[in-house]
């Protein structure tokens, strides 16, 4: 049985920081390919503006990484990991609308879930942004953080990866 | 949230309207039992995107407005595109405008498909939401993310990425798909073409309030085929002007209140695009088998009947995936993929056919191929006094229905017309106030 990985990068590269996702998923795009081996595949997709567009690549994922950028109040650059469970998932998933036309990726998962469609396991990559504004490049504090949160991201396509 | 009682003096709160996308407020007030007030107040921060778009190339617009919206880049990428062609005098090849045409449907096809079963539906059925809803009718569910997905296909097939397109250029493609990577998208389009008529006989069925509005319908239209990104455009009455001549009379005004513009014919008529006013304009024109669907789901040729557009997006989703077979079954690879248009200083407008209305970009250009000025005129910024008349007349209508009922009647009003607040920098938390 092949275990499948999806990195999925959500967001807009022409709103800056919002474009985090985007540099994540194309940083860590040829280190998913060494990756690759027989019962392992992993790929990147994206970016998407649609959450409900993670419907199709990630249905029935081992796992599915979800990147973007976020707005908490942390410092811009900071690097968080939550993860939003698997096919049974936890209920505490926010049920606001909160993205393009209705459905943000909680309501896309619970979507997914509710269509027997959800990844064995979700797990969202959020990078704090700082500017949001229109126009292409990111803030140099959500650059530097490229890195971490690549790192981040092959941490846990490795955790499902067989042992060679 | 919802607060008060059904008579005498009394207030209805919805903070967050959900379903609809962006930031704003919807405020209703009604006093000794008469509608005295139906304000939408818009105040999410205006995206400036006409301004960012002065001082670039005029071959960059059709990306950079793609990003408007994740919904309906491809209506932003053709009206720009129509728009700067028209600004150098450019007419593109019968090929290209075809292959515009099936890119389009794929993007009529997604939208559509997503609206009438995940957004809409669940309005009829009494849910909260498409989760809900796949509670109740999974198949349906099912059903619609496969017709979104079909146009995700023909979108990343044509487009290149199933969002935001990245192929599309002026003057046409940066390259035209291979003839064979077309024609296999043949069979998923018939499953899609019959998955819409299923779709029209479902929404057929659905319980409609009997409510009509006095519509001043614009939309394309075209003597030959329903329009999707040609013809010109037809006003109230019949007459039919071109774009340039509609961005003329079609006068936008600033409203404290919001950061959107409202659209009013010639400075004094509110008016709706959209998939009635299409319909209204264009229902003989639609392809005999959508035709057919219509007539069996009760519709005549015009439909006014607001909370009935989810039969026409229905309609329109069946001639879409129609459509874009006729196209892939006939599509031939060709070369070069794109037209040369060479810039020259003037303007040119282009209006198209967005999921949810009529979408006019208009552009000054110098010699040098800079843009000098952009004006964007989206389709909910145009729908957005009409959408308080409908209010108006649906609160007018359901004033016995309790608040909770009302406030429901209200949301489901708004969404009739698919509003895309992001494209209109623009939208929605709900307040009735009843004294």
């Amino acid at each position: 049985m092949t275990a499948r990985v999806v990195v999925a990068a959500m967001g807009n590269e022409y709103r800056r920081d919002d474009g985090v996702g985007a540099a994540v998923v194309a940083a860590v795009a040829p280190l998913l390919d060494e990756l690759r081996a027989p019962g392992f595949d992993a790929t990147g997709v994206g970016p998407f503006g649609d959450p409900l567009d993670l419907l199709g690549p990630w249905d029935h994922a081992t796992l599915a990484v979800v990147v973007d950028a976020v707005r908490t109040g942390a410092a811009p650059g900071t690097v968080v990991v939550v993860d939003l469970g698997g096919p049974g998932g936890s209920e505490a998933v926010d049920r606001r609308a909160s993205s393009t036309h209705g459905l943000g990726v909680a309501g896309a998962l619970r979507l997914a879930r509710a269509v027997g469609r959800a990844p064995d396991r979700v797990v969202a990559v959020g990078i704090e942004g700082g500017d949001f504004g229109n126009g292409t490049g990111l803030s140099e504090a959500v650059d530097r953080a490229v890195g971490e949160a690549a790192a981040r991201v092959l941490d846990l396509v490795r955790s499902v990866r067989p042992c060679a | 949230m919802t607060h008060g009682h059904r008579s005498g003096n009394r207030t209805v709160e919805v903070p967050g309207l959900a379903r609809v996308e962006g930031e704003g407020a919807l405020r209703v007030e009604i006093r000794d039992g008469a509608v005295t007030e139906v304000t939408l107040d818009i105040f999410e921060p205006p995206r400036f995107f006409e301004a960012l778009l002065e001082g670039r190339r005029f071959d960059e617009a059709p990306d950079i407005t793609a990003r408007i919206c994740g919904i309906c880049p491809v209506a932003y990428q053709m009206s720009a595109c129509r728009a700067m062609e028209d600004a150098c005098a450019v007419t593109v090849s019968a090929p290209v405008a075809a292959l515009r045409r099936l890119l389009y449907c794929g993007e009529w096809i997604q939208s559509h498909a997503l609206h009438v079963y995940l957004l809409h539906a669940p309005d009829f059925l009494g849910c909260q939401d498409a989760v809900e809803l796949a509670g109740i009718d999974r198949a349906a569910v099912e059903r619609g993310l496969e017709l979104k997905r079909t146009g995700n296909q023909l979108m990343q097939a044509v487009g290149g990425r199933a969002v935001h397109p990245v192929n599309v250029r002026v003057g046409g493609f940066y390259r035209a798909p291979d003839t064979a990577a077309l024609r296999a998208l043949a069979e998923p389009l018939r499953r899609a073409r019959d998955a819409a008529l299923r779709t029209v006989e479902w929404v057929a069925g659905f319980e409609f309030p009997d409510v009509e509005g006095d519509y001043r319908f614009v939309a394309l239209t075209h003597p030959d085929h329903y329009p999707v990104d040609d013809g010109q455009v037809a006003l109230p009455g019949g007459d039919a002007v071109s774009a340039a001549q509609f961005a003329d009379i079609a006068v936008e005004e600033h409203v404290e209140r919001s950061t959107a513009l409202h659209a009013r014919l010639e400075g004094r008529h509110p008016y709706l695009t959209g998939p009635l006013a299409r319909y209204a304009h264009n229902s003989a024109r639609l392809p005999e088998l959508a035709r057919q669907a219509a007539a069996a789901a009760g519709l005549g040729e015009v439909c006014r009947n607001p909370f009935q557009s989810i039969v026409v997006r229905a309609v329109e989703l069946v001639f879409a995936c129609d459509e874009a077979l006729r196209l892939v079954e006939a599509y031939e690879r060709f070369d070069p993929a794109a037209d040369v248009v060479d810039a020259r200083e003037g303007v040119g407008t282009g209006a198209t056919e967005a999921p949810r209305g009529l979408l006019v970009h208009r552009y000054g250009i110098g010699a040098d191929g800079v843009i000098r000025s952009a004006r964007i005129m989206p389709p909910t910024s145009q729908n957005q006094l009409t959408i308080e008349e409908d209010l108006r007349r649906v609160v007018e209508t359901g004033l016995d229905l309790s608040d909770e009922d009302l406030t429901w009647r209200c949301e489901q009003a708004v969404r009739n017309h698919d509003p895309c607040i992001s494209c209109a920098a623009h939208f929605l938390d709900l307040t009735v106030v009843r004294s």
